[in-house]
């Protein structure tokens, strides 16, 4: 255990108590959120979130709860339930489709995760690393998955068959009849030009910000993937311009 | 007076501090009503002025000169549908615009190669390209990176390219239109008009980024007048569909697994019909299924999602695979004798069908065919198994649905494997003229003879 959960969820914990300003500046973060006022209307606290929430079913989670704490303003159980309890969300959206104030319980638990990754909290370090190599390829390609993220190895619980006819990948992807899907890199050929603009969005949105403070690893190897690829571009813009001058 | 119900008359279970109202009925009823116009949200079916339409924020702002609406014109031959409050949406039927799906191209291809060759099927056109990314939205409600700024620029950067695609084939601007393949998508860029229709300062930022990015209309962001789930698609086709119907599938036990991103993120834009199970659920796929004939069976969490949890099926697959066995499968198949499970999502298709295997390990032994509707209904006009609806990537048994379809998956099978000694020898078989796919950028060639081409 860290010693932000620690202090966040032992009572009898001799870790010092989390300072207010630090408890305040992360519930500020939270209701300045430009979609707060949206996914929170009021609570009677009637449970119907939690009665059809599938997690609750098997983590000591419950969206009543996080609805409570944040329309109750409980700094301290904010704080707590943003080192794990957050992350045990499976965002299906259930909760926001039956909650008869239109509360969303799902979207409020993207803001906190969203506030968790910019404070850089140990949850959100330790929750994300699994998911490292899906970010690099989203953030570096503008695909989440690829062919050749499926594996044996990766998904040992999935059994024996990737696919059930056996033949090496490359061969399997190009008898799919779709063009665009004759890939192993990504789930679709994504032009080069395409991921240079998405490299825009991810700047001008502070996403890869947000990387770096949860990874600083990965961070540099996205950002070395982005020059190359905008080097890439940038050599295929000149041939256009030499070859419109020729 | 002693307001106390000494004699038991009302419900009970609240504690000895609670007390009757006594209301009269005039009151009972009054009181009742405010509730159901505040918080009741069933109350909306009968009060629709309740929930706000987000198209009329949007034709207001197209009004006041700040957006502009690609809309479902002629070019589109739409059909109209009826969602959950009775509101018109224009289901575009051709010249669509595939928005494909990470999770679907990467893990399950025969989910979007049936899209597309049922669209051959019927004589829809229709462009596939390589200027398009994810939505990025599985990304951001697994991990959280990322935030409603990037999801919406990324979801009108694509929107945009859809509109701009025809220039490539010298048609006019507009002509094709963005079907979404993936649920996440669907559910997130509904979200996403809905917050840049409330936000001025949200279409301000988003404004910034997509003219760095050449992406604005006349200076101006581009709205879709609707967004459009490929499963909406096969939904008013149906009839069209079963025209060309070739299998019987009349002795098939069929559940549907509805997705939560189709159909609890924005409810009001989700389509019900009142000819699909008295339109008390959503229409997709269940409509599809009964119109070709097979026998839809109800059971009992229905509503549940699939486990799939965005990051649970990366990295905590224990709740996934837990949740996907007891809630879903099990009940499949012990409660409502299902021979197949069918879907129109990504994350569940993937969910349900891998995750039967380990469930040996907990003696929870069940085996359950999971297809998407579009494999089901490809097969259905009978597409190659495994050439087209390319069932050898799913898990599950799905040769056990073939037989008793009388569909012969073990020939089927070994054309399959005789085909890709073609493959090997660059032969290759392809729904659409490959040079289509690519209409700028590195890669790039003019093709004036592909223009106004269907396939």
């Amino acid at each position: 255990m860290t010693v932000e959960q620690a202090r966040a969820s032992d009572p009898l914990s001799e870790a010092p108590a989390m300072p207010r300003e630090q408890l305040e500046e992360v519930f500020d973060d939270i209701r300045s959120h430009v979609l707060y006022d949206h996914e929170l209307h009021g609570c009677l606290n009637c449970g119907i979130c939690t009665a059809t929430c599938p997690s609750a079913h098997y983590y000591d989670y419950s969206p009543r709860e996080i609805v409570q704490l944040l329309w109750t303003e409980n700094l301290e159980g904010i704080y707590d339930a943003m080192q794990e309890k957050i992350w045990a969300c499976a965002q299906c959206y259930t909760c926001a489709a039956r909650c008869p104030f239109e509360n969303s319980p799902g979207g409020l638990v993207m803001i906190m995760r969203e506030v968790a990754i910019k404070h850089g909290m140990q949850s959100a370090k330790d929750v994300l690393r699994p998911f490292s190599r899906v970010l690099l390829k989203v953030i570096s390609t503008g695909n989440q998955l690829a062919p050749n993220m499926i594996t044996r190895e990766a998904f040992p619980d999935w059994g024996p068959n990737i696919s059930k006819v056996d033949a090496p990948l490359n061969i399997l992807r190009k008898a799919i009849p779709v063009p665009t899907m004759h890939t192993m890199d990504t789930a679709w050929e994504v032009n080069l030009k395409t991921s240079v603009e998405l490299y825009t969005i991810w700047e001008e949105t502070g996403v890869l910000d947000q990387l770096e403070t949860v990874d600083e690893n990965l961070f540099d190897v996205v950002s070395d993937v982005m020059d190359e690829k905008r080097d890439e571009y940038q050599e295929w813009l000149d041939e256009q311009e030499d070859e419109d001058d020729a | 007076m002693d307001k106390r119900d000494t004699k038991k008359t009302v419900y009970t279970g609240f504690g000895d501090e609670w007390r009757p109202s006594n209301l009269t009925p005039a009151e009972a009823r009054a009181a009742t009503s405010w509730v159901e116009a505040r918080i009741d949200k069933r109350s909306m079916l009968t009060s629709k002025e309740r929930v706000e339409d987000i198209r009329d924020a949007m034709w207001q702002l197209e009004k006041d000169g700040e957006i502009i609406v690609h809309r479902v014109d002629e070019r589109h031959e739409p059909v109209i549908a009826r969602t959950l409050y009775g509101w018109e949406k224009k289901i575009p039927t051709t010249n669509l615009w595939q928005h494909k799906s990470c999770g679907q191209c990467g893990n399950i291809p025969g989910y979007p190669s049936s899209v597309m060759w049922l669209m051959n099927e019927l004589g829809v056109n229709y462009l596939d390209e390589t200027d398009q990314t994810s939505c990025t939205a599985w990304n951001y409600h697994g991990s959280g990176i990322g935030n409603v700024v990037s999801l919406a620029a990324v979801f009108l950067r694509n929107f945009h390219q859809a509109y701009m695609s025809a220039k490539a084939q010298g048609l006019s601007i507009g002509t094709y239109y963005p079907l979404v393949h993936c649920g996440t998508s669907f559910g997130n860029y509904k979200e996403m008009r809905i917050f840049l229709m409330h936000s001025a300062e949200l279409r301000e930022q988003v404004k910034k980024i997509l003219a760095k990015l050449g992406r604005l209309v006349d200076g101006k962001l581009l709205i879709p007048e609707e967004i459009v789930h490929y499963s909406e698609w096969l939904h008013v086709m149906r009839e069209r569909i079963k025209e060309r119907q070739v299998v019987d599938v009349s002795n098939i036990r069929a559940t549907v697994h509805p997705a939560c991103h189709v159909y609890k993120m924005v409810p009001e834009d989700v389509i019900y019909d009142e000819t699909v199970l008295n339109g008390d659920r959503v229409a997709v796929s269940t409509g599809l299924m009964q119109t070709l004939g097979a026998e839809v069976v109800d059971y009992s969490t229905w509503y549940d999602c699939c486990g799939f949890g965005f990051r649970h099926i990366i990295g905590e697959r224990e709740f996934t695979r837990s949740f996907a066995i007891d809630r879903k499968i099990k009940v499949a198949v012990e409660e409502a004798k299902a021979d197949v499970m069918v879907g129109h999502d990504t994350g569940c298709i993937t969910t349900l069908d891998k995750n039967q295997w380990i469930g040996k390990a907990v003696d929870k032994v069940y085996a359950l065919p999971i297809l998407a509707d579009c494999q089901f209904a490809a097969l259905a006009l009978g597409a190659h198994p495994y050439k087209l609806a390319q069932l050898h990537w799913h898990a599950s048994p799905f040769e056990e649905l073939l037989e008793k379809l009388g569909i012969d998956w073990q020939k089927a099978k070994l054309e399959f494997e005789s085909y890709l000694e073609e493959v090997k020898a660059g032969r290759i078989e392809t729904l659409y003229d490959p040079r289509r796919a690519i209409t700028s950028g590195p890669g790039y060639v003019k093709q004036k003879a592909l223009a106004g081409g269907g396939k």
